[in-house]
């Protein structure tokens, strides 16, 4: 997700060159993407069963979060942003490849990290240093998260501010002062900016957070529901969620339209050569950062996944895993180009319809699912649906998916429809073409090649969503992600092991294709 | 023929008006130059005769029929109106004949692609058909732009810096093939630039803009031998300006005086002298103090009485360190200050 924000490109001002279907259409998609949110809140002030909401757990669930960020988000803050100034302004072996090896702990979603951290450090496991509790989950979250500061904190170095660092050490600013008195005060939107996507992510953690036994706002949203039975008092919790997480979102976009200011023609610059001794710290700051985000764990899964290799049959997860993924991937695709496409086309309507679409990536995926069962529930007792059988529940799963993915595929959708010249639809019209041509015949087979790209992102994000899939799939429908969970639910970290590694090996795929394209055609 | 008619048309960006109370017409065949700096608005009118923006006030005629008005605004496709776009915008995912042809849908497919082989040939780029945006040169985007446009047989087409980027020769080049092609086919044509010497060279009348105001409209000649303002006169060319009060129905300069027709006696006034007016020989009443090359003509600093004026004069002239100086009177200018 955090890979294509840096793609992100302006929206392009005074074009009114709308057509009214293609809104209406955005319109509808955005409609989409807001309902089960809208349905979360709109339950969550039902007059009465809210109890618990009142009591403790929402406060210590806010409490737990708020904790989690600071501390968790604090040390990706620092990792990212050390990692991100190494990287971009500085020259020692090993540069270039570190450039996007940083970025491979996106691959994994928090509680695959927290499983294998979990069997490396608990009972049996080869190191001797507890990762368990609160500090087990800010660690978790703080190098697996820390590649979101980093690829904004890069995006906001490279580049764009080269003119300004030459400048500066044309004036004699030393490194430390260069990266006090003008990498830093240049960078900080920026670094507010992936703090605040890293902070999301916390907020909306789901399995890590419950697989330490902490109580976030999350894990409180989940309890009040399951085990106190308590839907409104869930809903409750989950609405002070929601509104925290788009205080972040609307955070992060303030500081990205500031990041963006100025976009300079990109050009290599000058790095800042390191002494052979700083050179070694620095090499070994990120090739710990990469072993301890991505290397370790993943070989440690490997290892228990080859020792156990013959447990368990994962044939019928991972098709259905698969199967989910790809028509999930392929309805949020749809809705993510009319949105993308028409907020090419400029207009309040569609730039409106980006930003709920965006809202709805925000919204952690276990408010957006128990939103959109009680939306289905409600359609029930209205008689439009019949019971909440397996059809109905893939439904309102799809549907979640869409309302929460749309966001991460408008994304590389609107940075391909950026790479073509900026006029196209203007000529089309003068040539006579009218929207549903232009349509048809320019904007989709301009935005056709980044399609595949948004593609993978939304497959793989669908793999690792969690809370979403264990809330609304079928009965017997599993997913590798919900298999990963329940085995280390009941501590069978050992089984966890191999589906836990096919999620971060899915995981890894886009991260290899489109980091590296990053690198090559920065920025 | 149509022409095209803007009258008292305002638009706004956020408040600010990007083109205020603008009132202009074209020539029925021949082409309106716009020129300006940027910011000056000119590119917003191309958009605004283009119907890809509404006017917040005002309206636009082609032909004598409303195109635009605040209250409705005819829709691009629907206009007839050809643009030729600064950075060409041909379609990336078609080649250069598919590009000709998009315009040509209602013709039917083969007899689209009859006539966009035609135009490509009359282009010059008969064997480029198949060739895709990014495999072509500048000068070869731009013709095919210039092709896929004219094929439409527009009423009107608008070009919007269509020469920005090419190289100084290929400039001059496309835009002479350019203007015959437009005569050829009776096309009238708005030709937007930033370069006064294109705007002269290029235009039937011309407009100056500037702030989003027209400052001047009329024929390229008339308009650079009587400007109506000091920044109409300083937007055709490099322009010396000097405050003084007008004498004896003329002001005094340093370098001499310059009549002031239509300025009442003893007001202040501002006197502009174009870079070119001024000729220079061997003398006594100023100082040379630079001689420089600068293309076709040599660049002439000169100094009087504290002031310091810029003279083109023709190259390789010999002249001392003193010179007498005479300002021509078609380049020589007082306005009421």
């Amino acid at each position: 997700m955090a890979l294509t924000s840096e793609l992100t490109v302006a929206e392009r001002g005074g074009a009114t060159n709308t057509s009214a279907p293609l809104v209406l259409l955005a319109a509808l998609a955005a409609l989409v993407c807001a309902t089960p949110a809208l349905a979360a809140v709109l339950f969550s002030l039902a007059p009465s069963g809210g109890t618990l909401a009142a009591g403790g757990l929402l406060r210590d669930g806010v409490f737990g979060t708020l904790a989690l960020v600071l501390v968790g988000g604090g040390g990706a803050l620092l990792l990212g942003a050390t990692g991100a100034w190494l990287v971009s302004l500085c020259s020692f072996p090993g540069r270039a490849a570190f450039e996007w090896l940083l970025v491979l702990p996106l691959a994994a979603p928090s509680y695959v990290l927290a499983y294998s951290y979990a069997s490396l450090t608990w009972a049996g496991g080869p190191i001797p240093l507890a990762v368990d509790g609160f500090w087990g989950a800010a660690f978790v979250y703080a190098v697996g998260l820390y590649p979101y500061v980093y690829l904004a904190m890069r995006a906001g170095l490279a580049g764009r501010h080269a003119i300004a660092f030459e400048a500066a050490r044309s004036l004699g600013a030393r490194p430390g002062e260069l990266f006090w008195r003008v990498a830093l005060p240049l960078a900080r939107p920026a670094l507010v900016a992936g703090a605040a996507l890293a902070a999301m992510e916390i907020a909306a953690d789901y399995g890590a957070a419950q697989h330490f036994g902490l109580t976030t706002l999350s894990t409180a949203v989940f309890r009040a529901w399951y085990s106190h039975g308590e839907p409104v008092s869930a809903l409750r919790i989950a609405a002070v969620l929601l509104a925290g997480a788009l205080a972040l979102l609307i955070a992060e976009r303030a500081a990205r339209g500031r990041a963006r200011f100025h976009l300079a023609r990109w050009r290599p610059m000058a790095r800042i050569i390191l002494s052979p001794s700083a050179s070694a710290a620095a090499f070994g700051f990120c090739a710990v950062l990469v072993v301890l985000g991505a290397g370790l764990p993943l070989a440690w899964l490997g290892r228990l996944a080859l020792l156990h290799a013959n447990v368990e049959d994962l044939t019928g997860p991972t098709i259905n895993t698969i199967v989910l993924a790809s028509v999930g991937a392929l309805a949020t695709l749809c809705c993510a180009v009319v949105i993308a496409i028409a907020a090419r086309r400029g207009g309040a309507g569609a730039r409106l319809a980006a930003f709920v679409a965006g809202a709805g990536y925000a919204a952690p995926g276990a408010v957006i699912a128990f939103g959109a069962l009680m939306m289905f529930g409600a359609a029930r007792n209205a008689g439009w649906v019949g019971g909440l059988g397996s059809g109905v529940a893939l439904t309102a799963l799809l549907w979640t998916y869409v309302a929460r993915f749309t966001a991460a595929g408008v994304q590389p959708i609107q940075a391909g429809l950026a790479r073509a010249p900026a006029d196209i639809d203007a000529a089309a019209a003068t040539l006579g073409a009218g929207s549903w041509r232009r349509l048809i015949r320019i904007d989709m087979p301009v935005a056709a090649p980044s399609l595949a790209a948004a593609a993978l992102i939304l497959f793989v994000e669908i793999v690792k969503e969690l809370p979403a899939t264990l809330i609304l799939r079928p009965l017997n429908f599993d997913t590798l992600a919900v298999k990963a969970h329940a085995y280390a639910s009941d501590e069978r970290l050992l089984e966890a092991a191999a589906p836990a590694l096919l999620i971060f090996a899915a995981g890894l795929a886009p991260l290899l294709i489109l980091s590296r394209g990053i690198s090559r055609a920065t920025p | 023929m149509s022409t095209i008619e803007l009258s008292q048309v305002r638009r706004l960006y956020n408040g600010a008006a990007a083109v205020d109370g603008v009132s202009l017409d074209a020539p029925a065949a021949g082409v309106l130059a716009l020129l300006g700096p940027s910011g000056s608005g000119k590119s917003t009118i191309l958009r605004l005769i283009a119907g890809l923006e509404p006017v917040d006030s005002g309206d636009i005629r082609l032909g004598g029929e409303i195109m635009s008005s605040p209250s409705r605004t005819l829709a691009p496709e629907l206009r007839r109106v050809g643009m030729v776009f600064q950075d060409h915008a041909l379609f990336p995912h078609m080649s250069a004949g598919a590009n000709v042809a998009f315009g040509l849908a209602r013709l039917g497919r083969a007899a689209g692609e009859a006539a966009a082989r035609a135009w490509l040939d009359r282009v010059g780029l008969g064997g480029r058909a198949d060739a895709y945006p990014h495999e072509l040169s500048g000068g070869e985007a731009q013709r095919v732009a210039l092709a896929r446009t004219l094929a439409t047989q527009p009423r009107i087409v608008l070009l919007d810096e269509p020469f920005s980027g090419l190289d100084q020769m290929l400039r001059a080049e496309l835009r002479e093939f350019t203007l015959t092609t437009l005569a050829e086919t009776g096309t009238s044509a708005v030709f937007v630039t930033h370069d006064s010497s294109e705007a002269l060279t290029v235009a039937d009348k011309l407009a100056i803009l500037k702030g989003g105001r027209l400052l001047q409209l009329g024929a390229p000649r008339e308009t650079y031998d009587h400007p109506a303002s000091p920044a109409a006169a300083a937007a055709l060319g490099p322009v010396n300006l000097f405050a003084g009060r007008v004498e004896r129905g003329a002001v005094a300069t340093p370098f001499g005086a310059i009549a002031a027709q239509g300025v009442a006696e003893g007001v202040g006034a501002t006197v502009i002298v174009r870079a070119e007016a001024i000729s220079l020989r061997p003398g006594t009443l100023a100082k040379l103090r630079s001689l420089r090359p600068h293309g076709a003509h040599d660049l002439a600093i000169i100094e009087a009485e504290g002031a310091i004026w810029q003279a083109l004069v023709p190259p390789r002239s010999a002249l001392g360190e003193r010179i007498d100086v005479t300002l021509q009177p078609p380049g020589a200018f007082a306005f009421s200050a």
